[in-house]
């Protein structure tokens, strides 16, 4: 059986918003072809309103000004397909991927537990239709032969060997061969599949190879192609069925400790290590638990991967409940990254940055990892927003180095604590013309200074200006450092932060 | 007052670095009072000449302007700031630069410390004082200099020493320090330490250190501002640019920016309150200033000697050369006429001393004509009877009466400007010989500046304020034409994006500040600039794209204020056109022509022109050109001229046609505008205006208005020719308006008619036409109408070889020829050459297709083809044995039905050429292949439809002899109702009808909104005139449609041009489907089919060409 999804990638955008309002523009996703934007996708209005997939942005725009436009996500597109591809899987295990847009259904076997094939492919269609996908289907012998069909003779049933009979009339096209040859065989007034089909092998070969043959035939019923099974969407992959459904802890403990291992070999193999780890539970009734772990640095320790699940499974708000059992355990490893195999190192302090990493993996996945946080750079002249808390776990990732805004020897030009809100004080100026500060109420004399230090806000960031500020570093009398700034008309003083 | 000079200025010519105008910059100093500004561009003079001019304007307290240069090191060097005391300094910085610039990429300049030292003579030389945290990230150490050999060929520019440091290192107080003292062994007297107070904190702490720097080096402290912007608003673009300069948004850029808006220029008591603890670095300033005794006034010019014989002075030169040129022309016999113009113009150019002037272009064109190359002069000094005797030009002056003293004033001192065409295929030839003949030194490119328009504008800032592409493309392609000098709301509107969005509004404040900003140099097309002493002392050269070119830092305007000469080599498609007719001819008729010996004046050209018969016709062949010719009804030369410079948006605008038309059909009596009696002379205008009928067309009309009438100065006038030269740029214009409609009024003429020329002048700002360029255009127009007239074969045949130009599609000439009695004939692999050629046939010659037609098919395939040729192919198999081919050509050849002479069936061809072996096949064998294959036995094909072969040849050829895609419709069309074009052009006005045809051409001339549309059918073109109200309704199909079916309205003109004025418009497009579907009952699923389609199959019709 194979499936094709002519509207898989405005399908995807506009299922969310169902019934789409009918007011909305038409909508079409674009891509970048030879430097210029071009229409990957169109929903149906725009065809409706003669857009086509291949025709420039520029050109569709000047027809319709009012036009939705969004980038192409071909990883979305795919996983969207992948997921389509999950959910056949309640009608056969082999499901196969076929191209961006189509799936290719072996369904030998399986049809008679849904009532028969036609009824089969029409549960399929209706049911994705009902989830707001254009999809069109057939039923045929071999998979180029319902590939043809499903996209010429929706919701048809070729009977086996009727397929030589009912393809012909199909324009060449429904072959799905390279441009090239479709376009060969039009010029020379072959239009059909039938007519296509009606010459000498020999001839055809000795135009376009055995290959398109070998694809002629099996559109004709003849020979098979096996499917190639679906690529699993996680990098890599363990999993491990029971006959029996199991539901002890201590054998979902033993099966986890088993897969990381295995995993963790197939890791090293290929010299990656995985910054996320998913161990998906099947339930003997269907149901799914899925527990995922991220971590700041890749990894593929066996023992690592082992603990970390165990905090996991300790600190569940609501326990894996086994039910009747689970009759598969499945553990795998996405967002994988190089990490070449390491050789014992003796620089204490790489071992300790592994240590802490690692210290702050365990945090994170007991309380969260939201709550262990790490200070990160930003690149900006504003000091408040010159660092931010970040989940520990990324900061690790980030690029972006500290600004060494000051050269040894240096006065330190950022005071050590930040006051999370600047403090109003005010400035006095004594009989004697010595200078004096009060913050919070306690007065104290200006001993030195040093400033300004002028600092604009982002302009882009504001709708109303924002004052300049005047930074300066301030000694008191007993050798305390602030550092105030000056902002405002009239000018008004603020305590930002203080120096030791 | 004048107590201080800023000394560091960057203006926006440090391209993406400065945020102001030199003009701006020079302004500000003014009205600060500063005693001086130093202008000082990164590694560059390009901007010098723009503050210059700025300069000339002020009015007052004119700051001194110094010039010099930031000479920005790649050896990790901090900048220093060098300013040329003398002219002779000068010429050593201008070369110190040229030197940097040569050794690097275009567009970058590559000093070290070494190259300074060598070159240091006479400029006095301020050493930035770096701070640690401004410090700019250093440029990637240049990998190869690909200027390499021409670095070696010149041994002053010499080679950048070896150890250049990766990165700059940490410069130190000590390293400053050591710097200085180097410096100062060097140029004693000469060393300044520059520091600057950026509102670091620690300003007065590094002002005290670099104090004491400076007095252990022994040199002055010298206080700066290290201006980027002429105001402290200036900063927000500052961002802007630096953002597009580093490639990040806003959000990202973070300390690229300036922490402050510090950076302007401040007046003197700011400055002294922020050096108080250093007055004497204030002090210094004026001191730096007052050393510097160049400006750019001192720059003499001296043209080229090179084609004066000894002994002889030019203007001696010059005067034997006419005379003889004047016998040549007038065979002997020169008029009285002629001759008195002539002594009069050599005598002028002998009070101007611009004899020089004259020899160069002289010498230019004598060397094009050896070459056979066609070459025709225009411009202002062109249409003298001088360059008529020099061969210059080929309009006889005393054809038109041009006075030549109009274009040349006396009182300004400005060089003539001649700008000279060339056939566009042989230019390069033409170059070379400039380039061989002066010398490298003496002769150089001049610079375009490139500068943000509003698309482009927009864009960059759009990616900085992190808009999306989406939005920006919108925004962009909402600005119809990029001439516009404002993104205006509405334009934001077009692209349905609300201009309240802040993001989007502070995206088009900062596109709109941005436009008319300097983005980078290029090099201008042909325009040279050549100089008998060293060019690189006069200006800063740099490498050009192509190797051993180089070009100078400024561009046209430049020139023009400095008054240096220039000549423009340009390349004209045209006259590519007609030596290639001329060649045609002379081969095949054995008559032989130039541009002046073909006969003037005959009518039947006239005729025909009058007829809009004129496609190919140079000028005249667009759409409003078309309409204009009948109106117009040229009858003799001068109405070329005329027809020539009124379809331009200057008349346009100024809404001169109209006026002009019914003048010249006699319904408006000719009348000249008058001031009020007690003003002046009631005929005031008539020698300006007599020639055009009363309403002025020409640019000199407009300049002239603005003397006599609104009584500008000359210098004024000149004044605002200047403005309308760069009224994109700044809105200087604006300044002019009320002086001259106000001028206009006050002496009594009519309000109505003061702004409407005025809004001519406007209109001439984007595209100037004088008269003595309509002039030359007309002479070319008259020439190439000729050919087409008396040897249509030739004509189109050249035109096809010209190709890409003109207006038209290969498909329009060929029909165009066709119905001008010409056989064209098929490409055909027995006949054909690269090139379309004439062939002889019953009743005179045949045209040829060549190979160039055919798309995709290459010039080497077609020169193995013909050299195996020898006397003939018979069969496809003997061609594939013995012509060397990749299998592709074959196929290209099969499905351009070239095989014709062969005589088989086209499909059984294709089907044939693709059983041959592909090139792939092993090298061993693949000379045997192609003759062991057997005969195969084939059941014949199905034969191949009409309509299907018409489109395979649009699709390979973009052109059909057999029959026209409409013709397969016509029944269905007829069916409905539907015209075809050739009985629209014959209804009567203000019939309803309706046409339906391809669509050859869309445009949006000007703001209007008015769509014009051009249909073709079998049997004609219809031209559709779409409403602005109607463009929205319909603009779907407007735009989408390849085939339309237009109901409407015939609108006749009383001169018998017709319009179907657009109701309702249909998109047919799919008709042309049916064409190719020959299996009907096959449902087509229509997406999924333009994908699977070859992408020369979706182009089932001939591409549009749309709003130019």
């Amino acid at each position: 059986m194979a499936l094709w999804f002519p509207r898989l990638a405005t399908d995807r955008l506009q299922r969310r918003a169902k019934p789409p309002p009918s007011d909305a523009p038409p909508l079409v996703v674009v891509a970048k072809v030879d430097n210029a934007l071009r229409l990957s996708a169109v929903d149906r209005k725009a065809t409706a309103l003669g857009l086509a997939i291949g025709q420039p942005l520029a050109n569709a725009r000047a027809m319709l000004p009012a036009l939705k436009v969004v980038a192409a996500n071909e990883p979305d597109d795919l996983k969207l397909l992948t997921r389509i591809a999950d959910w056949c899987d309640r009608f056969t295990p082999h499901v196969a991927l076929d191209g961006p847009r189509g799936l290719l259904l072996d369904v030998t076997g399986a049809s008679h537990l849904f009532g028969g094939e036609q009824a089969l492919l029409n549960k399929i269609l209706e049911s994705l239709r009902a989830q707001g996908f254009a999809v069109r289907g057939a039923m045929a012998g071999t998979a180029i032969a319902a590939r043809a069909f499903a996209r010429y003779r929706d919701g048809a049933v070729i009977e086996p060997g009727e397929e030589a009979e009912m393809i012909a009339p199909l324009p060449v096209a429904a072959l799905n061969l390279d441009h090239i040859t479709t376009h060969a065989f039009r010029r020379a007034g072959l239009k059909t599949v039938g007519q296509v089909a009606s010459r000498k092998r020999a001839e055809l070969t000795a135009r376009f190879g055995a290959s398109m043959v070998a694809t002629l035939d099996q559109a004709l019923g003849h020979g098979a192609q096996p499917l190639s099974p679906r690529l699993p969407l996680p990098d890599y992959w363990k999993e491990q069925g029971f006959a029996e459904p199991v539901a002890t802890e201590e054998v979902i403990r033993a099966t986890l400790k088993t897969l990381a291992s295995a995993l963790s070999k197939v890791l090293e193999q290929r010299g990656e290590g995985a910054r996320r780890l998913e161990a998906v539970f099947f339930r003997a009734d269907g149901a799914v638990r899925r527990l995922a772990i991220d971590m700041g640095v890749s990894t593929r320790a066996p023992a690592v991967i082992e603990r970390l699940f165990r905090e996991k499974l300790d600190t569940l708000a609501d326990p894996l409940d086994p039910g009747f059992g689970f009759d598969l355990i499945r553990l795998s490893a996405s967002r994988v990254e190089r990490a070449p195999c390491e050789v014992a190192d003796f620089d204490a302090s790489i071992n300790e940055k592994a240590d802490i990493g690692f210290l702050v993996d365990r945090l994170a996945t007991r309380f969260g990892s939201r709550r262990i946080l790490a200070f990160q750079p930003n690149d900006t002249h504003i000091p408040e927003a010159a660092w931010a808390a970040v989940p520990a776990q990324y900061v690790q990732a980030s690029k972006l180095p500290w600004k060494k805004i000051r050269e040894p020897g240096d006065a330190p030009r950022r005071p050590l604590r930040l006051f999370a809100r600047p403090e109003p004080v005010t400035l006095l100026t004594t009989l004697e013309g010595a200078q004096h500060l009060r913050w919070r109420k306690v007065q104290h004399a200006v001993a030195q200074c040093e400033g300004p230090e002028r600092i604009a806000m982002e302009w882009w960031r504001h709708e109303t200006p924002q004052p300049t500020r005047d930074y300066f570093r301030v000694e008191d009398g007993e050798g305390r450092r602030y550092w105030l700034y000056r902002a405002g008309v009239p000018p008004q003083w603020f305590l930002h932060g203080v120096f030791a | 007052m004048n107590a201080y000079a800023e000394i560091a200025v960057t203006t926006n010519y440090s391209f993406l670095r400065g945020a102001s105008h030199p003009g701006e910059l020079v302004q500000r100093a003014a009205d600060l009072r500063h005693a001086a500004i130093g202008m000082a561009d990164r590694n560059t003079l390009a901007g010098i000449v723009r503050a210059y001019a700025a300069l000339q304007a002020v009015k007052e307290n004119k700051p001194k302007l110094l010039v010099g240069a930031r000479l920005v090191f790649v050896d990790g060097t901090p900048d220093i700031l060098a300013y040329p005391t003398d002219r002779a300094a000068y010429g050593r910085l201008c070369r110190l630069l040229s030197a940097g610039k040569l050794r690097a990429p275009k567009g970058e300049c590559h000093l070290a410390l070494d190259d300074l030292l060598k070159w240091q003579e006479g400029l006095l030389l301020a050493v930035m004082a770096p701070h640690p945290s401004q410090k700019e990230r250093v440029d990637e150490p240049p990998q190869n200099f690909w200027n390499k050999n021409l670095a070696k060929k010149d041994e002053e520019v010499g080679e950048l020493p070896d150890e250049i440091h990766a990165s700059a290192p940490q410069v130190s107080f000590r390293e400053i320090q050591s710097l200085l003292e180097n410096l100062l062994r060097a140029a004693p007297g000469r060393v300044w330490l520059g520091v600057s107070m950026p509102h670091k904190g620690d300003d007065r702490r590094r002002l005290g250190e670099w104090q004491r720097v400076a007095h252990a080096a022994k040199v002055p402290l010298l206080a700066t501002n290290d201006v980027l912007y002429h105001c402290p608003k200036r900063r927000e673009l500052q961002d802007v640019v630096t953002c597009i300069r580093e490639h990040v948004t806003l959000n990202e850029a973070g300390w690229r920016l300036e922490a402050n808006a510090e950076r302007h220029l401040k007046s003197s008591d700011e400055m002294a309150k922020l050096f108080k603890e250093a007055p004497d670095a204030i002090a210094e300033t004026i001191r730096f200033a007052s050393r510097i005794t160049f400006s750019l006034d001192q720059l003499k010019y001296n043209y080229p000697d090179e084609p004066i014989p000894k002994g002889k002075t030019a203007q001696e030169h010059l005067e034997e050369i006419s005379w003889q040129g004047a016998a040549w022309r007038y065979k002997g016999v020169i008029p009285d006429r002629v001759r008195a113009t002539l002594e009069k113009e050599l005598a002028l150019i002998a009070r101007m001393d611009i004899a020089p002037y004259f020899l160069t272009v002289h010498d230019i064109v004598s060397y094009a004509k050896g070459e056979g190359i066609l070459c025709q002069g225009r411009g202002s000094a062109a249409n003298s009877a001088v360059c008529y005797v020099l061969g210059i030009t080929a309009v006889d002056p005393m054809q038109i009466d041009l006075l030549f003293e109009r274009f040349i004033s006396e009182e300004r001192k400005e060089p003539p400007d001649i700008d000279v065409d060339f056939e566009h295929e042989r230019r390069e030839e033409v170059i070379q010989h400039v380039y061989k003949r002066y010398g490298l030194h003496n002769a150089a490119l001049t610079a375009t500046v490139i500068c943000y328009r509003p698309r482009s504008a927009i864009r960059e800032t759009g990616k900085v304020f992190g808009l999306t592409e989406d939005v920006t493309a919108s925004l962009a392609s909402g600005v119809w034409g990029s001439w516009g000098s404002e993104l205006k709301d509405a334009q934001v509107r077009q692209g349905r994006l609300d201009p309240a969005n802040p993001m989007i509004a502070r995206a088009v404040e900062a596109a709109n500040e941005l436009i008319g900003f300097p983005r980078h140099l290029s090099q201008h097309v042909g325009g040279f600039v050549l100089t008998r002493d060293r060019l690189d002392e006069i200006v800063p050269v740099g490498p050009a794209t192509m190797e051993d070119r180089h070009f100078i830092e400024w561009d046209k305007e430049d020139i023009d204020t400095l008054r240096l000469m220039k000549v423009d080599v340009l390349a004209l498609g045209m006259l590519t056109c007609i030596r290639k007719a001329f060649d045609l001819i002379r081969i095949h008729k054995g008559e032989s022509f130039d541009l002046a010996n073909v006969k003037r004046e005959i009518e039947e050209v006239y005729e025909m022109l009058q007829k809009a018969d004129a496609i190919g016709v140079f000028q005249v062949e667009s759409r409003a050109q078309m309409s204009m010719l009948p109106r117009l009804k040229p009858e003799n030369f001068y109405d070329l001229v005329i027809e020539v410079a009124i379809v331009r948006p200057g008349p346009i605008q100024g809404g001169m046609v109209h006026p002009y038309l019914r003048r010249r059909s006699g319904v408006e009596k000719v009348d000249y505008p008058s001031p009020a009696p007690e003003h002046g002379e009631k005929d005031e205008l008539f020698d300006v205006l007599n020639k055009t009928l009363g309403v002025p067309l020409f640019q000199e009309q407009a300049m002239k208005l603005a003397i006599v009438a609104a009584k500008f100065t000359p210098d004024e006038a000149n004044g605002l020719r200047r403005a309308m030269a760069t009224f994109r740029n700044v809105g200087t214009i604006d300044n002019f308006k009320g002086k001259f409609i106000g001028g206009m009024v006050r002496r009594g003429y009519e309000q109505e008619f003061a702004e409407r020329c005025f809004r001519q002048i406007e209109g001439f700002g984007s595209y100037g036409f004088p008269e003595s360029h309509a002039a030359s255009f007309a002479h070319l127009v008259y020439i190439s109408a000729w050919i087409k007239k008396f040897h249509p074969d030739a004509f189109a045949c050249a035109l096809l070889n010209s190709q890409p130009m003109g207006f038209y599609a290969p498909a329009e000439i060929v029909r165009d020829a066709r119905e001008h009695g010409v056989e064209v004939r098929h490409v055909d692999v027995n006949f054909s050459d690269w090139d379309n050629t004439l062939e002889p046939c019953e009743g005179g010659l045949a045209l040829r297709l060549g190979f160039r037609q055919v798309s995709g098919f290459r010039e080497e395939w077609a020169k193995t083809l013909l050299s195996s040729r020898a006397n003939g192919y018979r069969a496809v198999s003997e061609v594939a044995r013995r012509v060397r081919l990749p299998k592709r050509a074959f196929i290209i050849l099969a499905e351009a039905d070239s095989f014709q002479s062969i005589s088989m069936d086209r499909r059984e061809i294709l089907w044939a050429v693709r059983r041959i072996a592909d090139d792939d096949a092993l090298p061993l064998f693949a000379a045997q292949h192609v003759e062991e294959q057997t005969e195969e036995e084939i059941t014949p094909l199905p034969l191949m439809p009409l309509s299907e072969h018409v489109l395979a040849d649009y699709q390979m050829l973009r052109l059909s002899l057999r029959a026209h895609l409409m013709f397969f419709l016509r029944g269905l069309f007829r069916s409905e109702g539907v015209w075809d074009c050739a009985e629209i052009s014959a209804a009567k006005d203000g019939t309803p009808a309706s046409c339906a045809g391809i669509v050859l051409v869309r445009q949006m001339p000007g703001d209007a909104g008015v769509v014009f549309i051009t249909l073709s059918d079998e049997a004609g073109i219809a031209n559709v005139v779409v409403w602005p109200k109607l463009v929205e309704t319909f603009r779907r199909e407007i735009m989408g449609g390849r085939l339309l079916l237009v109901e409407g309205r015939v609108q006749r003109s009383p001169e018998g041009v017709v319009h179907l004025v657009a109701e309702r418009i249909f998109d047919r497009s799919h008709e042309l489907e049916r064409l190719s579907e020959d299996v009907t009952e096959a449902p087509s699923f229509r997406s999924q089919a333009a994908k699977h389609r070859h992408p020369r199959n979706v182009r089932t019709v001939p591409k549009s060409r749309d709003f130019h």
